[in-house]
């Protein structure tokens, strides 16, 4: 049996570790921090809050880090009565580490401010009595009596103050010349968010004079109602003013309105900057514009719906009409999208963020319009507010459907594709059946190696011929019909079985085979080119090899010469005229000739085997030539089978046929 | 961009560029551009332009025999202009050369 009270127990450590777990979150530890520190200063919470996280960045540390301390320091000190933020954390905390903003100033009032110094007041100030000043503010500080505080301290005071305000203030001092008439100012105390339009921090500017760094102030408005206030000790406003800056980097020209109070024997001001609004306003209409986005707002506690002018633009609204009533908005969604709009309904009943992309009919037009929905929800989860983004998608959704149509061709097209194919492969297997081992003809060694395209639907029309030409001789060809498919196919079995006969029957001179080959094929669309589409053409060579003498004598129609390695070293044998067959009723081809040794190695080849889309034909052709070299550099007993097993086709999207052969030493026949 | 386009030079010679690759994806389609353009303008000479083709395969060669043959049967003059080194090598392979009036 459980002791039912050391459950207890258990369940209340529990309870207390998870406080202290969420007691240490960093975002926790701040709002702890700035509750406790607004507590003992008197100062609102968000204020403390911006405090420290400025604190933190100018110290360089994580806020969370420096909110622990504070909260630690504070729980430790006990409140003594309302002062300055600054001040509070200062004692607070033990020591200061890491660059401070106090530490930045000059140790003693700058020099340029020891003319303006109290001990009494300004000469020809005759007014300034205290009773003009405002009684709360910033002159509730201690005032500028004579003896009530030293003028170091006051001013150090002073800046404890600004430290506190969140807005831009500054403390400037009067210099008098010696008529006691004003001569210039001097910024006394700045707070540490102070940054002047020409970027400049608090720091830069303190101790500095006006006429020094915003000389364009001088004798303007603003500097006549500084003049004013220490005259007559009442606060003013001026502006909106124009206001020049002479700094580089700075704006040509703002508006400013510029609150001044009267602060001891100096003045406190701040400024405002008229364009700041607007350009926020500007940055989200031209967010709007470049996302095609536009926003809504709907007050539900008070029935208020406002539009932004995006929205008025994707929904092609007047503004002036104001926003569309929610029924008749969802009356222009498309029937066949009504279903994901309900459904992000009932997501958004359910208190979940919506994201939903519909279609909505526009002027005519259908709009991809994509919803992204949010709520203000009240302690019960009712929602009070409801925030609407909406983006027009109509682009990207249309080339998304364009690509599937596309996609959808592309399948049909591949699959017409392969049905092709497999035939013109059966077709192959058929006309240009491949032998796995070399063969032996009349005094040579043939090997052929088949290296199809790597597509399946690329299987082409190359083919080979080796066989014995009947007068002793033997008859070697590569060849090469354009395209692919069941045409490339035909022809390439028309092109072999007419090269096997002509050879057996009319003649075996490769020239004159050649011109057959040329006549046939041309003669083979008489009426055009078949289907509407390309006529063929081929390219081939053919070689006559007679064992007796090692003479061979070839022709070309279009194709590369063949590769004749000898000893390390090979040559592309010449190229004897022709062009490739079917482009001419009449065309002419020549031969040429040379000597076979024992040891040499000949390939005839197709282009499949050097054609490369992003090299030049030499390029292509290197690879080869070296794997020939070193084949034949040092006598080996398989060459061929060394060769094809090397050699690898430079485009995989062209088929290739390779033929290697060699003369056969005395007594290597099989 | 397309890999063929077809316009009329000053003196009514019909000229057509091409340009990337030709090969078998689009030769159908470019021998078919050809055809059309010279049926219907019936010009007197044809120029095809080569300096913008990277790459043609055996199809791509058929594509330029058509165009020629096209040509020749309208009476009009066939020329290949502009073609690269690479082109140029391809074409003296293939024994086009004198065809198409590049020697």
């Amino acid at each position: 049996m459980m002791d039912p009270l050391e459950g207890y127990r258990g369940r209340l450590a529990d309870l207390d570790a998870r406080l202290a777990r969420a007691r240490s979150h960093p975002e926790v530890l701040l709002a702890r921090a700035s509750g406790l520190l607004a507590g003992r200063t008197g100062c609102r919470v968000g204020e403390a809050h911006a405090y420290l996280v400025r604190l933190a960045a100018e110290r360089r540390r994580p806020v969370h880090e420096l909110a622990a301390e504070v909260l630690a320091a504070l729980e430790r000190v006990p409140p003594r009565g309302e002062a300055g933020l600054a001040a509070t954390v200062e004692a607070a905390l033990p020591s200061r580490r890491g660059p401070a903003r106090h530490a930045t100033l000059p140790p003693a009032p700058p020099p340029t401010l020891s003319p303006a110094l109290p001990p009494t007041s300004p000469p020809t100030s005759p007014s300034a009595p205290p009773s003009a000043l405002p009684s709360t503010g910033p002159s509730a500080l201690p005032s500028t009596g004579p003896s009530a505080l030293p003028r170091r301290a006051w001013v150090e005071a002073v800046r404890q103050v600004l430290d506190a305000l969140p807005e831009r203030h500054i403390l400037i001092l009067p210099e008098y010349d010696a008529t006691g008439q004003v001569a210039d100012y001097v910024i006394a105390a700045a707070a540490p968010s102070v940054v002047d339009l020409s970027g400049r921090g608090g720091a830069e500017i303190l101790g500095r004079r006006m006429s020094e760094i915003y000389p364009s102030v001088v004798g303007g408005p603003i500097w006549d109602a500084w003049r004013e206030t220490l005259r007559d000790g009442r606060p003013r406003e001026v502006g909106p003013v124009p206001y020049t800056s002479s700094a580089e980097r700075a704006p040509a020209e703002v508006l400013l309105t510029v609150k001044v109070w009267p602060v001891g024997g100096g003045l406190l001001q701040s400024w405002v900057r008229h364009d700041e609004e607007t350009r926020l306003a500007e940055r989200i209409a031209q967010t709007e514009r470049l996302g095609n986005m536009g926003w809504a707002e709907w007050d539900l506690v008070a029935g208020q719906t406002r539009w932004s002018a995006g929205l008025y633009q994707i929904y092609e609204r007047d503004p002036a009409a104001g926003p569309l009533p929610r029924e008749e908005s969802e009356a222009l969604v498309l029937p066949e999208d009504l279903p994901v709009r309900r459904e992000a309904a009932e997501a958004f009943g359910r208190g979940e963020a919506v994201d939903a992309t519909f279609r909505i009919g526009v002027a005519g037009r259908v709009k991809h319009v994509r919803m992204v929905v949010d709520a203000v929800r009240d302690a019960a989860g009712v929602p009070v507010k409801v925030y609407g983004i909406l983006q027009d998608v109509t682009a990207r959704e249309t080339s998304r459907l364009r690509l599937t149509e596309v996609e959808e061709q592309l399948r049909e097209h591949q699959r017409i594709l392969a049905a092709e194919h497999e035939l013109a492969g059966r077709l192959q297997q058929i006309v240009l059946p491949m032998p796995r081992e070399p063969i032996d003809l009349p005094g040579l060694r043939v090997a052929v190696r088949y290296l199809p395209a790597e597509q399946a639907s690329r299987v082409g029309g190359d083919w080979y011929h080796a066989a014995p030409a009947g007068d002793g001789a033997v008859l070697l060809a590569v060849g090469d019909v354009a395209g692919h498919g069941i045409e490339a196919a035909a022809a390439m079995a028309r092109l072999r079985h007419a090269l096997a006969a002509l050879s057996v029957t009319t003649t075996r001179d490769p020239a004159r085979l050649l011109a057959a080959l040329n006549r046939l094929l041309f003669a083979g669309d008489p009426t055009g080119p078949p289907r509407g589409g390309v006529p063929v053409t081929a390219t081939a060579v053919v070689a006559r090899y007679e064992p007796a003498t090692g003479r061979l004598v070839w022709a070309r129609a279009g194709h590369p010469p063949p590769l004749l390695a000898r000893a390390g070293r090979t040559v592309e044998l010449d190229r004897p005229g022709g062009p490739l067959l079917g482009a001419f009723p009449d065309a002419r081809y020549s031969t040429t000739s040379t000597r076979m040794r024992p040891g040499d190695v000949l390939l005839l080849y197709t282009d499949g085997l050097v054609e490369h889309r992003r090299r030049n034909l030499d390029e292509g052709l290197a690879p080869v030539l070296a794997v020939l070299d070193r084949i034949t550099a040092e006598p080996a007993p398989h060459p061929l089978a060394d060769l094809l097993k090397q050699l690898r086709h430079a485009n995989p999207d062209d088929d290739t046929c390779i033929l290697a052969a060699r003369p056969l030493l005395p007594g290597e026949a099989r | 961009m397309h890999e063929a386009s077809v316009d009329t030079n000053d003196d009514g010679a019909l000229r057509v560029t091409l340009r990337g690759e030709i090969d078998f994806t689009n030769s159908t389609e470019i021998h078919k551009i050809i055809t059309d353009a010279v049926s219907e303008r019936r010009p007197a000479a044809v120029r095809v332009d080569l300096a913008g083709v990277t790459f043609m395969d055996s199809t791509g060669i058929g594509v330029l025999v058509d165009a020629m043959r096209v040509a020749l049967a309208a009476q009009a003059d066939f020329r290949v202009e502009n073609p690269t080194r690479r082109m140029l090598d391809q074409l003296r392979t293939t024994g086009l050369l004198t065809a198409f009036g590049l020697e």
